[in-house]
């Protein structure tokens, strides 16, 4: 079982998520009212607040899904509790490092910081290299981290059992759990991509302190830049995908999900397949080898296919004629799935090297990753987080309404912010604008309709802030 | 005493950081893209007067800047856009050379075009400006003085501007028809590609170009790509092998 300590330092994980997802979501508000032209901002603030957000974003509900991860592995291996702590420790120095770059330097390279911008320095001198130690300080905790993890399991699983390998041959004589199974696979994944980060950083490095005896070989950067900035964007949500794995049947009292030869299969086949799906970023580089491409398509749709297939068909299974104790913690899992299905056909729509030509670059690319984020992802981790605080206090969200009524806040808010993304992606709104052009016409009156409803999700998103920090804060107040 | 040495170390490597050279190499063509070109007044031959505004208002420019008592490349340059041009029909743009030596005046200039035998062709415009440090900046052009040999030290330029004034792309350099083309295209607003010159500081490119066959080979940077995942795998396979051996170990039963 757990220890105390996991328990503690779980809640400061999920208390500091929560904050930094609130100040986040208010700088995407003020951007969507930026664009829709009911504040004014100067660009530089918008592109600033631009960056914050998305890595941000990305950073934390990516320690959100290794936090949940490293709670539930506890329950089949020993793991480490130094390790989760330098991660907690080089987090919030990475983040406060990465935010002084910002708000104070005026870094606005946006999260992707896509090679040469960050040397084209339009903001204090200091920001770009702090910028890139703060990457180095966050990657080396995650890297410690994940690869501690991958550890201890290693240590009780062989290669082979960890890969659920032997489920592919009828009657295995050893069962690997699918929480073991998801978890190894992803964090494969994520040790692969903070690698790929770690040579990003050191190419950028190298060039920055060469006095211009070396320079970096832009398409080499940007693959390196994607191969890292894409995976972990879908790695994190696999964490996801393995917290669900454990917990839906257990709070839908219904039995435990097991490893079968399809899962087995499917979820090693979405290792390959996501490992080199990120060469759909590069369609338009005319440079780029005409067979990466490829890859990149067919890796894209065979990525997606496998988990999505065999996680939505073992939902399915769950739910339907089952009788099912719905709680919040399940129905948000359930309404994860959804999410994380909806945005995953809008990637793929635009993975399709015919739709990209159109779709690129346009709202329809926030439209997407903010579906499997914002309404997928994120429901995934306060599920954990939920289903976490009333593992030690009492259960008092007393009111079937209100639970009702926030979830039906957050369905409306997520719902409408997404929508005008999408119909501005649909009528070739660009991305990245921080005010549009006359010529958009739509754009400005969809920007103001993303901010309300955005404000709406906000709103849901507090009632649930409310109800488990306060559990969580009195975890932490618990004697040790 | 430990802190202090820790703070030293700490302000020292921030002061190198700071002061390291963020200069690349290879991007100079990638400068003052999509910036405003200097609205410089200009003096044309038949003692003509106008703005820079006035004439890239008429149609987009291509800007050669050249001075008359070069003894290096202004001359083969000049031949070469010359021969390029007259290889194509396309009259949609101007092609204005301006002399970036004050010393040079209209006369210089209407020498040069008679050398060249353009000085009848209503697409070729020569001139001189008496803003040419203003003009050089907004283009990032800066040619420097030598004194030993009585001459500019400067790049052959060539400069794309649209018919908003907006500098669309430069060409460094004698170049062929093909990159031409591009800069026509850009000052037409049609999309050309851009890309950072070939480089010997850049060890790790994916391709390396080779300009006597103009293909294309594999390069260093692709193994690159593949670098991380190769990392992973071995790191996968080393913990296994050396924490099952360990617990191997430990499992043994005590023989001695
Ligand atoms: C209601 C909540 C949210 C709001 C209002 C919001 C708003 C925005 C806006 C306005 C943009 C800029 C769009 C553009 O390109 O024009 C943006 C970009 C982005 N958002 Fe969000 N967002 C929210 C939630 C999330 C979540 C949950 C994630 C999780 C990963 C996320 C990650 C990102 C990323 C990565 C970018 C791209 C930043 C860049 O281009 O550098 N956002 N968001």
């Amino acid at each position: 079982m757990e220890s105390i300590k996991l328990r503690k330092i779980t809640s400061v994980w999920i208390l500091a998520v929560f904050v930094l997802f609130i100040v986040s979501i208010v700088l995407g508000i003020l951007m969507r009212l930026n664009q829709g032209e009911i504040i004014k901002q100067n660009s530089v603030t918008f592109y600033t607040n631009m960056t914050t957000h998305g890595l941000t974003m990305i950073g934390i509900w990516f320690v959100a899904g290794m936090a949940a991860i490293n709670y539930l592995m506890e329950r089949y291996v020993k793991t480490s509790y130094t390790a989760n702590m330098i991660a907690l420790v080089l987090t919030v120095i990475g983040v406060l490092m990465f935010w002084a770059t910002t708000f104070i330097g005026k870094f606005h390279a946006g999260w992707t910081f896509l090679y040469p911008l960050p040397f084209k320095v339009m903001w204090a001198t200091w920001a770009t290299p702090l910028f890139l130690v703060s990457l180095t300080v966050l990657g080396l905790g995650w890297l410690i981290w994940s690869i501690s993890l991958m550890t201890q399991i290693l240590r009780k699983y062989s290669i082979s059992q960890a890969f659920a390998w032997q489920h592919f041959k009828k009657n295995p004589s050893v069962e690997t759990p699918p929480f073991i199974l998801i978890s190894m696979i992803t964090l494969v994944g994520v040790i692969a991509c903070l690698l790929a980060a770690v040579v990003l950083i050191v190419l950028f490095f190298a060039e920055f302190f060469s006095n211009g005896s070396f320079v970096n070989d832009a398409l080499l950067m940007k693959n390196l830049t994607y191969f890292f900035g894409h995976t972990i964007a879908n790695e994190m949500l696999y964490l996801g995908l393995a917290v669900i794995y454990e917990l839906f049947s257990e709070v839908s009292g219904t039995p435990k999900w097991k490893t079968t030869w399809y899962v087995a299969v499917a979820w090693n086949c979405t290792l390959i397949f996501i490992l080199t799906a990120f060469f759909h970023h590069l369609y338009m580089d005319f440079v780029q080898p005409e067979g990466f491409q490829i890859i990149g398509q067919l890796a894209s749709y065979l990525a997606s296919l496998p988990a999505a297939g065999v996680t939505v068909f073992s939902v399915l299974i769950a739910v339907y004629r089952t009788k099912i104790k719905w709680s919040l913690t399940n129905l948000l899992f359930f309404i994860g799935v959804a999410g994380w299905v909806i945005g995953g056909l809008g990637a793929v729509i635009d993975a399709t090297i015919s739709n990209n030509v159109v779709l690129h670059n346009t709202l329809w690319v926030p439209a997407h990753f903010h579906t499997y984020n914002a309404m997928g992802n994120v429901l995934f981790s306060i599920a954990f987080f939920y289903w976490f605080s009333t593992q030690f206090t009492e259960n008092n969200i007393k009111s079937e309404k209100l639970t009702m009524a926030t979830l039906t806040i957050l369905l409306i808010g997520g719902i409408g912010f997404l929508l005008a993304f999408y119909v501005g992606g649909a009528d070739s709104v660009p991305r990245r604008y921080s005010t549009y052009p006359a010529e958009f016409t739509s754009a400005a009156p969809l920007a103001v309709i993303g901010a309300i409803f955005a404000t709406i999700y906000l709103i849901a998103i507090l009632i649930f802030f409310f109800n488990i920090s306060k559990r969580c804060l009195k975890v932490l107040s618990s004697p040790s | 005493m430990f802190k202090g040495i820790v703070l030293t170390i700490i302000a020292v490597w921030f002061t190198l950081i700071v002061n390291a050279q963020t200069a690349s190499t290879g991007m100079e063509e990638e400068t003052n893209i999509y910036e405003k070109i200097f609205d410089a007044p200009l003096h044309l031959s038949g003692e003509q007067q106008m703005t820079f505004t006035a004439l890239y208002q008429q149609k987009p420019i291509l800007v050669a800047l050249i001075f008359t008592r070069c003894s290096g490349i202004c001359s083969p340059f000049l031949l070469e856009l010359k021969d390029n041009l007259q290889q194509t029909d396309d009259k949609s743009f101007n092609i204005l050379v301006i002399s970036f030596d004050p010393r040079d005046n209209l006369e210089d200039m209407n020498n040069m075009a008679q050398k060249f035998g353009l000085e009848n062709d209503p697409q070729w415009i020569f001139a001189v400006t008496d803003s040419i440090e203003q003009l050089n900046q907004s283009i990032g052009f800066y040619p420097i003085w030598d004194n030993e040999t009585g001459q500019f030290d400067h790049d052959a330029l060539l400069v794309g501007v649209n018919i908003e004034g907006y500098i669309t792309k430069k060409l460094i350099g004698i170049r062929k028809k093909h990159d031409l083309d591009l800069l026509i295209s850009s000052v037409n607003n049609v999309f050309s590609p851009t890309y950072r010159l070939p480089n010997k500081n850049s060890l790790f490119s994916c391709f390396n170009y080779d300009p006597k066959t103009g293909k294309n080979t594999p390069g260093l940077g692709l193994l690159f790509i593949a670098l991380p995942a190769v990392l992973t795998v071995l790191m996968l396979v080393s913990i296994s092998y050396f924490v099952r051996n360990k617990s191997q170990r430990m499992d043994r039963p005590y023989s001695e």
